[in-house]
């Protein structure tokens, strides 16, 4: 009667449990807790247009930032804003700039091969500028901590990966192909924009990580034959836990807002402060990875889609202001005794911060080319981006004194209508390209001596892109040579 | 939301029914791209370490240990580290610190021609005990031109388990003396 019973709990358990939960037997293990983390001290040479400011007009169209911090007036007052101060300052060239990061990782392991876990990332790069305010003692110093990714995630061998949280989308970053950025910091997606200024907007802003970490779920698919595939969402641009509302009014502030005044200048994200009009982002990445005659090769194609806030009037009424993020990306790369080479090329609308284009922009399309080569302790490479995004000719859109409707004041070409979205998309356009290149010399794992040089450039016909300088400066470049160690643990 | 999306995220959905149909291979979290700053670092510069364990078993460092012959093993090192040097006049075959076996290979004494011994130990446990090793010996005498199996005494069993505990204890006063 034993042997019977026993006989069919196995087959029982083969039927259900090997078909729906254990396609492997794995031994179960307590969650493990570890503390990690990595380290970066960089001396930089930064050599960039628009180091001085002679006019002082404040920031150039389209970078956004608030205004009272804007480093104007009588140098002896800081934080004051006296429009139409002349020489305010000169920059330097050189700098170090070191960064540390912090991470709490949880790696746990069930008898049916569910692994689960949770990572938690404490960076101390979160602030670019300070804040000086007069009489201000609150504002955080450069070098606060703060979170950058916090997710959880629960994998099946057979159903593949589920991730919630506040991290990169499947094509923000996880599952792309083609970046090759392994040498240096990164090359022209590297530290080097930790030195730069941002007038000029000279930043690449483009590297898929930029998308932003804003709170969502993901799936990843096991693979077959070679193909993975992973789709993601986000329900806004807002990462971390509260609603985002700076007080009790529903306002733009708010994660949740759907429409609000000024979503209009909502398009490219604030800096530091996760706000933009972005909404209801979702991903989806297929991914081929395998080995064609001793060349190992990775190719993705992907989509990024998502809506925008609407516009309001003071009368209530929504316009859609916004072209949706509507972003196609298709990358490859190969590997073979120890060269890596890959590119990528990116179209649709989207801008060169990742934000939403304004309605009759062009839509925008970049192209990556990487490659590097490894010889044991030293790693050698060199990549390169070239794009052309919307320029600063874009529709502006006014609202008449009932508050009842918004008029487009400038549209380009002149057919189309903003408001309704018919005519042709402006051709107005920003030409932005840069190189890399660098190399690491591994002292020891997980220690790397590091040299770098990225040069970026940024040119738009006719467009101020150094309001600080007179006449009109359509070009902005920066050359930085950066040197110093990374370390991880 | 548009409406050309909504296929796409039906199949989003689809994704997950499709994966449990056919099998597939688990895709690791570290073949995942990231822009995580330690992640980023750890995966250039080539780091071997998996941060401080402060709760939990650290397996990676139980294995990196292991591969420098450390302080990760699952028996007691002095008993195991006797039991090498013991047998180690005969070829070996395989040692396995963490199940405690040792394997030799046969081995001819120069002074007994047409015989031949294996032995394998096993170490039993962390503590240093006089149970905590099991030495057995096998024998093959030669017959024409074929190796047939013959009895070894008993007495050879328990002889080698004595010189494996004898030389444990000298490494441990040996030790002990070090770390005073």
């Amino acid at each position: 009667m034993r042997k019977i019973l026993l006989g069919t709990t196995a087959v029982v358990s083969a039927v259900v449990g090997g078909a729906m939960m254990a396609p492997q037997a794995s031994a179960q293990t307590a969650p493990t807790v570890r503390i990690g983390g990595s380290f970066q001290a960089l001396y930089g040479y930064t050599n960039q247009t628009s180091q001085q400011s002679i006019t002082s007009s404040g920031l150039p169209t389209g970078v956004g930032g608030g205004s009272v911090f804007v480093p104007a007036g009588t140098p002896t007052v800081l934080g004051s804003n006296v429009v139409g101060a002349t020489n305010i300052a000169r920059l330097g060239k050189h700098d170090i700039s070191s960064n540390a990061s912090v991470d709490v990782i949880v790696n746990g392991k069930l008898a049916n091969g569910l692994t689960y876990g949770a990572n938690i990332s404490i960076n101390g790069n979160a602030l670019e500028g300070r804040g000086l305010g007069s009489a201000n003692r609150s504002n955080p110093g450069k070098t606060s901590m703060q979170i950058d990714e916090m997710y959880a995630f629960i994998a099946h061998p057979r159903f593949g990966q589920v991730r919630m949280g506040d991290e990169d989308g499947v094509m923000g970053g996880l599952m792309n192909s083609g970046f090759v950025a392994g040498f240096g910091t990164g090359g022209v997606h590297g530290a080097w924009e930790g030195f730069v200024g941002r007038q000029g907007g000279g930043r690449t802003t483009t590297a898929p990580g930029g998308l932003g970490d804003a709170s969502k779920i993901l799936y990843m698919s096991p693979q077959f034959a070679g193909f993975d595939f992973g789709a993601s969402f986000a329900p806004n641009f807002n990462s971390g836990q509260g609603n985002g509302c700076p007080n009790d009014s529903a306002s733009s502030f708010c994660d949740r807002a759907i429409a609000f005044s000024g979503a209009r200048s909502a398009g490219i994200p604030s800096a530091g402060s996760d706000f933009a009009a972005r909404r209801n982002e979702y991903q989806i990445a297929a991914r081929w990875r395998g080995n064609v005659a001793g060349v190992g090769i990775a190719g993705t194609v992907g989509y990024i889609g998502a809506g925008a806030a609407r516009d309001l009037t003071a009368n209530g009424q929504q316009f859609r202001v916004l072209n949706d993020l509507n972003i196609w990306q298709a990358g490859v790369q190969a590997s073979f005794a120890g060269f890596t080479l890959g590119a990528a090329y990116t179209y649709g609308d989207f801008n060169f911060f990742w934000g939403n284009t304004v309605r009759g922009d062009r839509p925008a399309e970049q192209l990556y080319v990487g490659g590097q080569y490894v010889a044991g302790p030293i790693t050698v490479g060199a990549n390169f981006v070239t794009g052309l995004f919307e320029g600063g000719n874009r529709t502006s859109f006014a609202e008449n004194a009932a508050g009842t409707t918004l008029t487009a004041g400038q549209a380009r070409p002149a057919a189309f209508n903003p408001v309704t979205g018919v005519g042709a998309n402006s051709l107005a356009g920003q030409r932005r390209w840069g190189m890399g290149i660098g190399a690491n010399y591994r002292l020891a794992p997980g220690m790397d001596l590091i040299a770098e040089y990225v040069h970026y450039s940024v040119r738009e016909q006719g467009r101020d892109l150094d309001g600080n300088r007179p006449g009109i400066q359509s070009r902005s470049f920066a050359n930085i040579f950066l040197t110093g160690v990374r370390l991880a643990f | 939301m548009k409406k050309s999306a909504r296929p796409i995220l039906l199949l989003g959905f689809a994704l997950p029914l499709l994966a449990a149909c056919a099998g597939g291979r688990q895709v690791q979290n570290d073949e995942y791209g990231t822009d995580n700053a330690r992640e980023l670092t750890l995966r250039q510069t080539g780091a071997t370490t998996a941060g401080i364990v402060v709760f939990g078993v650290d397996r990676s460092r139980q294995a990196q240990d292991a591969a420098q012959g450390g302080g990760g093993m699952t028996v007691n090192a002095f008993l195991w580290r006797a039991s090498l040097d013991t047998l180690s006049f005969m070829p070996l075959a395989s040692a396995d610190p963490f199940g405690g076996v040792i394997i030799t290979d046969w081995y001819s004494p120069p002074q007994a021609d047409g015989e031949r011994f294996k032995a394998t130990a096993f170490v039993i446990g962390r503590q240093l005990r006089s149970d905590g090793v099991r030495v057995q010996v096998f024998r093959q005498i030669q017959r024409g031109n074929q190796w047939v199996d013959a009895p070894a005494s008993t007495a050879t069993n328990s002889e080698m388990e004595d010189r494996v505990l004898a030389r444990a204890r000298e490494l441990r006063s040996q030790s002990a003396g070090t770390s005073r």
